[in-house]
């Protein structure tokens, strides 16, 4: 990986239909315990707009936000969380023990608890197929292309593209983390 | 309105409370999984140990591309193939939890004969070769008692291996084969056979209005469709959705009516009515295409929108509107016909309603209309079935209309056995298909199967339909055996095939096999029909065409071409009787059948009772996929859908356990109170309330739709009815 790179995904959730692909196609790709709350990434429901017959609902995917300022980064007591080429966050598993500080201190709720690693996880971008010159699982397998992943170094990539052409914001920007997840709106 | 804040909720309960019970036993199951794959079971990976192979998704019907990274003689990982056009390069979630079922905890491993009562579950090991062995006896036993159309043979349909099974019904000598059409799709093939001689394929991707009547693409996810009604550019294509429930699909579209169940042919014709009567319709196709239009205008003149409007309370303006609209868009315009069908015993009636509405606003093989499948073509491999002069006509002979020879009709079929009439059926033979949770009334199924003498069950895990057999054979999993090629067709056909990605684990094996050994054991003449290996299938289908193999090997898929074709039977002569669309049916008139669809309306709900619903999900295939960890993970149970007003009068709360009672059984599950649903409907999905348990991940969740629905079918294609049966609900 060049040292420039500066990784992102942005979603048009306009597309998502919920179908839960991304997730699954996670926890095959990185081993992720079973349950539905121990997820790198997941896709929530949201809450009904309006009252019978007229009703209206979104689908929000989400994962770590790769932010530039990671709370999660800071509070950690080992220094398990790393911040790799690319802007990617991540966790060594040897040095992580598993104390939750950093799950508490994420804005949005991205880490979990590994039992059967017994150290914290979290999205890395799959950061094992960004090394072959592949892309993340999630993105490659979304029925829909909900997801585009890229370089937002490069401005011809199309993470810069989507982003320069449509109106898009991230999550809670009021807190200064500087996240790399962007939804279109 | 924050984008995380439930999630946030549940993740942090979890988070500060370390690790409950359920995480820890759950969470474990991967590590079983990853066990199982590395211990002593497994035998050696047959080819090298780190590969990707080229195959095709088993999940469900739609057989899309898939590479298989197999590391160290693992399937680690089931990734999409980008080069396969049907499935735009992407995996739904049963594809990727596909490693989930090879590594299934659950999956029949060897060869089982019952101990003890049937359902009880009490099996013992055997060997391949004692149970071949006794499979042979008992069809042999049954055939000598009561001819050999005494054994039933009932299949699954897409595996590419059911046609070894098929063989083997045919050269065993029994007419009784029973597949899965009149449980989803044949009332649809039927009525669109009937108009236009083939059954087209919607095109999604260039349609700019679609009209979908339950066919919910968000969730039953069929490809390319699903992806492609998602690909509209920028708010040039609309999407009419009607259903009940509002569903994921009713998300996406552009409106969503709450239309009445059963009532979509009164829709239809409302807009027939509302084409004709405004001039329209496509004046030159009708004249050069079609045949009975003529008939159809008298026909559709009391169906106003404003009678319609009464029938499936949807504003009569509203169904003027749509209808101006979609004449307006064609020929890029589809009333979709969807696929998993028949919610009402005239179904097939309703399928031709839409067919002919397609036909009459000329959107006939054009760009963004229904286009008929081309095929690319495959050789065949051929057997000679021997004879046997005594055999009678199928048991379901007669029972329907038009009965598909190759398919039978289930629930007819069902009731022939347990009468008796008018002969015997006391042998069973069942290659993967689950008919205990996907034909109506299991209580009538069991019935059924209680009288048999013999059962024998081919499948992968142990089904609710195994779990009552007497022999149950392993069989080997998609990503385990060489399958032969498959002819998909569509508007962009392709050839698929499986590979083997792993060596076949424990003691399964792949059905071409165990068809070859059953064979081998009925006797000479049906055994000599089984002197083929698999490589000499796969040489005569693609006899001539070397380029098919070399590209399957190479890229996982084979295509002629990337673009469409369009107007390949413009000017020529349809499969039709008269050549022509057939508005009106010469060939049902004949049949006594209504040549013209006549609208039925549904049967009014009795005073507190609701019609039962029945539907699906993107993260499960039928009854096939709840068992799957991954999958399982994502959606536990099943529950029921109660309007919320309606739970409110009745004093009943989300989460409460509540029996649904029908006229054929009853059901506990729990209740989910949502605005997502009409108030005189419920809905509860399908593949939960499983008797074995052998599916262990399953068991004790859920309700099962199949012990609720009655046996109601459309007497034209033999389809069972799903959405016919009312049920009452009260406190658990």
């Amino acid at each position: 990986m060049k040292k420039d790179k500066r990784y992102a995904i942005v979603l048009d959730t306009r597309r998502c239909i919920d179908c839960k692909a991304c997730t699954v196609a996670c926890k095959t790709e990185n081993n992720v315990p079973l349950p539905e709350d121990t997820c790198r990434n997941w896709v929530t429901e949201e809450p009904l707009r309006g009252s019978y017959p007229n009703l209206g609902q979104s689908f929000a995917p989400s994962q770590c936000n790769q932010c530039e300022n990671p709370p999660c980064n800071s509070v950690c007591p080992t220094s398990a969380t790393g911040i790799t080429e690319g802007g990617i966050v991540t966790v060594n598993p040897d040095k992580c023990i598993g104390c939750k500080y950093c799950m508490l201190a994420c804005p949005y709720d991205a880490r979990y608890y590994n039992e059967e690693t017994g150290a914290i996880d979290k999205c890395t971008f799959c950061i094992q197929r960004l090394a072959v010159g592949r892309i993340p699982a999630c993105v490659e397998t979304c029925p829909t292309k909900v997801r585009t992943f890229g370089d937002l170094n490069d401005p011809c990539s199309e993470v810069s593209i989507l982003l320069a052409k449509n109106r898009h914001r991230v999550l809670k920007p009021e807190l200064g983390t500087k996240p790399f997840l962007f939804y279109l709106i | 309105m924050s984008l995380i804040n439930k999630k946030l909720s549940r993740r942090r309960f979890l988070g500060m409370s370390s690790c409950t019970l359920a995480t820890a036993v759950v969470g474990s199951q991967v590590k079983v999984l990853h066990a199982l794959a590395k211990n002593g079971d497994v035998t050696s990976p047959q080819r090298g140990k780190d590969d990707d192979v080229f195959t095709s998704c088993g999940m469900c019907v739609n057989k899309c591309g898939v590479i298989a990274r197999v590391r160290n003689g693992v399937i680690e990982k089931l990734d999409p193939n980008p080069n396969f056009i049907k499935s735009r390069s992407m995996l739904c979630a049963r594809g990727n939890a596909g490693v989930g079922v090879v590594y299934d905890p659950d999956r029949l491993k060897y060869p089982l004969i019952r101990t003890g009562k049937r359902g009880e579950g009490k099996f013992r090991r055997a060997s391949w070769e004692e149970a071949l062995d006794l499979v042979a006896k008992k069809m042999n036993e049954v055939a000598e008692k009561y001819t050999r159309a005494g054994v039933m043979f009932a299949s699954t349909e897409g595996t590419y291996q059911d046609h070894f099974f098929m063989q083997l019904a045919e050269c065993f000598g029994s007419p009784n084969n029973v597949r899965h059409p009149t449980l989803c799709l044949s009332s649809n093939i039927q009525g669109f056979m009937a108009t236009f001689g083939t059954n087209p394929t919607p095109d999604v991707l260039n349609a700019d209005y679609i009209i979908m009547s339950g066919a919910n693409r968000s969730e039953a996810l069929i490809t390319p469709d699903s992806i492609d009604m998602l690909k509209g550019d920028g708010g040039r294509r609309k999407l009419i959705y009607l259903d009940p429930r509002f569903t994921r699909t009713a998300a996406k579209a552009d409106q969503w009516y709450p239309i009445k169940a059963g009532t979509d042919l009164a829709f239809v014709l409302a807009m027939i009515n509302v084409i004709i009567n405004e001039g329209l319709y496509n004046r030159s196709f009708v004249r050069e295409n079609c045949v009975g239009f003529d008939k159809l205008v008298p026909h559709v003149c009391n169906y106003t929108p404003e009678w319609a409007e009464r029938e499936c309370e949807i504003p009569a303006a509203d169904i003027r509107r749509i209808a101006r609209e979609f004449a307006l868009a064609a020929p890029r315009a589809i009333y979709y016909h969807g696929r998993r069908s028949s919610f009402m015993a005239n179904d097939t009636q309703l399928r031709r309603g839409i067919a002919i509405l397609n036909a009459i606003i000329g959107n006939w093989d054009v760009k963004g209309g229904m286009v008929p499948n081309s095929r690319i073509k495959i050789g065949r491999h051929d057997y000679l079935a021997p004879w046997y002069d005594d055999v009678p006509d199928r048991l379901d002979a007669g029972s329907v209309a038009y009965l598909s020879e190759n398919d039978g009709a289930w629930v007819p079929f069902r009731d022939r056995v347990l009468a008796g009439k008018p002969y015997p059926v006391k042998g069973m033979m069942v290659y993967k298909q689950n008919m205990l949770a996907s034909v109506p009334d299991r209580a009538r199924s069991l019935k059924m199967m209680d009288q048999m003498d013999f059962i024998c069950t081919i499948d992968i895990t142990m089904s609710d339909t195994a779990w009552y057999s007497d022999v149950v054979l392993p069989e080997a999993t998609y990503l385990e055996r060489q399958d032969p090629l498959e002819s998909i067709g569509g508007i962009l056909p392709v050839v698929v095939w499986r590979q083997p990605c792993i060596k076949a684990m424990f003691e399964s094996k792949p059905n071409i096999w165990i068809m070859k050994e059953i064979a081998k054991r009925l006797g000479s003449d049906v055994a000599e029909q089984f002197q083929f290996t698999i490589e000499e299938v796969i040489q005569t289908q693609v006899k001539g065409q070397p380029q098919i193999l070399k590209a399957l090997q190479t890229r996982g898929v084979y295509y002629e071409k990337t673009d469409p074709t369009y107007g390949r039977t413009l000017g020529k002569r349809l499969r039709t009787k008269s050549g022509k669309v057939e508005i009106y049916s010469e060939k049902y008139a004949k049949k006594g059948l209504d040549p013209l669809p006549v609208y039925e309306a549904p049967k009014t709900t009795p005073a507190g009772k609701y019609r039962l619903l029945v539907g699906r999900h993107a993260f499960f295939t039928h009854g096939t996929t709840s068992n799957n960890p991954y999958l399982n993970a994502i959606m536990p149970e099943n529950t029921l859908w109660l309007n919320t007003e309606e739970a409110r009068r009745r004093g009943l709360r989300n989460g409460m356990r509540v029996t649904v009672r029908s006229e054929v059984g009853a059901q506990t599950l729990k209740l989910e109170v949502t605005d997502k649903i009409r108030p005189d409907c419920v809905y509860m999905a399908h593949g939960f309330g499983v008797l074995s348990k052998g599916l262990r991940t399953v068991y004790g969740k859920g309700g099962c739709d199949a012990a609720l629905i009655g046996s109601s079918y459309d007497k034209i294609s033999g389809n069972a009815a799903l959405h016919e049966t009312f049920v009452q609900i009260e406190r658990a």
